[in-house]
């Protein structure tokens, strides 16, 4: 299929000329590309029109991870392959190398970028419940230069909605620098080897030095309405062991009996709770192990 | 409807065209540049993998991609994996265990998995089949397709 036609293609540098370049057009008619994984089924399938092209692949400084004890920053332009790679992200933030390994294929891990699939935010995308679990920031920045931060709660709105303005950049996805005794994971489960989620768990747990949970947070993606946290199953992990698996399966029940999840062609909303259950377990208990570690 | 002048270098040759902004580089390789063994699987959702080829030695799916993004960049397409009229050893792998039927795939396998042989000189049966998710294939049933990747690492000595 073919595009409907594009009368301007620009690569720019810098972020203030890609900002400038969509600026020159009507609101919806110019789009920025990243790795173009998913924008540009909607421009072939003509979902989308876009007269003007703004292709983020030049612009300098949105690319890479650094990881220090200032915190743990990722360009949005970083592509799914680095994060896979990235083992500065072992233990608190794991979970996004688990997500990143298993998106699609190879060769949409070698284009698509952690940026692109957040300002998409498609139901079934992994990346969001992964920065909703692991309390990321968004930094965006717009015109004039104001850059702005907002949690990844925040960010995520309903179903390809976000609260980014028309013409901002996400320029990174940023965490607090990583507390000892924390770690994550993620799991999700598709009809065929790494597809689209049908549903996603991410979890999140710091413990204190008996190896009791402090404090965790379980958000799961997949849900009709969006990715969401489960408060229920966070507030019974506290004060529990990795190696206590009946509180942990007590919470991943709770999480399942809290969610409302829909019907479709994929699986029936019973099928979905089975899926919060056994892979949530799953990722509890690596994510207990991987904080004692 | 205006026109862009793209440089966009395949297997080693420069082509110089004026492409309209909407052209796919999936059809730029096929049309413009005539290298026909770019095959095109699916329509717009970019799952089948036929189309794969190498974006400054990546390998990318060439339907999600616009011709004028690859402006200045080095593609290989399969026509460009023999050197001198000898094959790669995937290549010869491919012929020998009988990976192929139709062979509309093969392309775009023979790219991802050079590629990833690369990546991981020495893998698994499951790496492979992971490996090979982004390709489809309607007639193998893929097991001679593992057979093949995993002969070629087995002789490339990885
Ligand atoms: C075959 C296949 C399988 C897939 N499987 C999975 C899967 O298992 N799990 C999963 O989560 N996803 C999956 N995806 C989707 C994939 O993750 C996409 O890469 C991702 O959703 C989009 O990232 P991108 O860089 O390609 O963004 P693009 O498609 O280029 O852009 C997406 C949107 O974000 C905007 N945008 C991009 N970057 C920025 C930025 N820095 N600032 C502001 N706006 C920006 C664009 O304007 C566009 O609206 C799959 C895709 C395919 C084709
Ligand atoms: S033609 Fe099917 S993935 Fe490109
Ligand atoms: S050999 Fe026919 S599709 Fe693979």
């Amino acid at each position: 299929m073919y595009p409907a036609p594009i009368e301007e293609y620009v690569r720019p540098g810098t972020v203030d000329e890609a900002i400038a370049a969509l600026a020159k057009y009507p609101e919806g008619d110019a789009f920025f590309v990243a790795g173009g994984q998913s924008i540009m089924q909607a421009i072939k399938s003509r979902l989308l029109r876009p007269r003007c092209i703004v292709d983020l692949q030049g612009v300098s400084g949105l690319k890479g991870i650094t990881a220090d004890s200032n915190g743990v920053r990722i360009g949005a332009m970083t592509r799914y392959r680095e994060i896979a790679e990235a083992e500065s992200l072992n233990g608190a933030y794991q979970a996004m190398r688990d997500a990143a390994d298993r998106v699609g294929d190879r060769q949409v891990r070698n284009r698509g970028t952690i940026g692109g699939s957040l300002c998409w935010n498609y139901v079934a995308a992994c990346m969001p419940p992964v920065t909703m679990s692991l309390g990321a920031e968004m930094e965006l920045i717009g015109a004039g230069g104001a850059s702005r931060s907002v949690a990844a709660n925040d960010f995520l709105l309903g179903p390809l909605e976000t609260a980014r303005e028309e013409n901002e950049i996400l320029l990174s996805i940023n965490m607090p620098a990583a507390p000892a005794n924390a770690g994550s994971a993620y799991k999700k489960w598709g009809l065929v080897t790494d597809a689209l989620p049908v549903i996603g768990v991410c979890a999140y747990v710091e413990l204190d030095g008996s190896g009791a949970c402090t404090s965790a947070r379980v958000a799961i993606g997949g849900l009709g309405d969006g990715p969401a946290h489960s408060g229920a199953a966070a507030a019974a992990l506290v004060g529990n062991k990795g190696n206590d698996a009946d509180a942990i399966s007590a919470a991943l029940d709770a999480a399942a009996n809290e969610t409302e999840t829909q019907g479709d062609l994929w699986a029936d909303p019973a099928y979905r709770k089975q899926l919060i259950r056994s892979l949530g377990t799953e990722v509890v208990t690596t994510a207990f192990q991987r904080a004692a570690s | 409807m205006s026109n862009q002048t793209v440089t966009i270098t395949i297997n080693g040759e420069a082509y110089e065209e004026s492409v309209p902004q909407r052209m796919l580089l999936v059809d730029f390789i096929r049309d413009k540049a005539a290298l026909t063994g770019t095959h095109v699987g699916c329509t717009y959702e970019g799952v089948c993998g036929a189309c794969t080829v190498h974006l400054d030695g990546e390998a990318v799916k060439s339907c999600l991609m616009l011709a004028v993004q690859a402006d200045g960049h080095e593609l290989t397409t399969v026509e460009g994996l023999a050197q001198g009229g000898e094959l790669t050893q995937l290549q010869k792998s491919f012929n020998e265990k009988h990976a192929l039927q139709c062979g509309y795939c093969t392309p775009g396998i023979l790219m991802n998995m050079t590629e990833f042989l690369k990546d991981n000189p020495k893998p698994t049966e499951e790496e492979v089949r992971r490996g090979l998710v982004g390709n489809l294939c309607r007639c193998t049933g893929y097991q001679h397709i593992v057979e093949a990747v995993l002969d070629a690492a087995d002789k490339q000595g990885g």
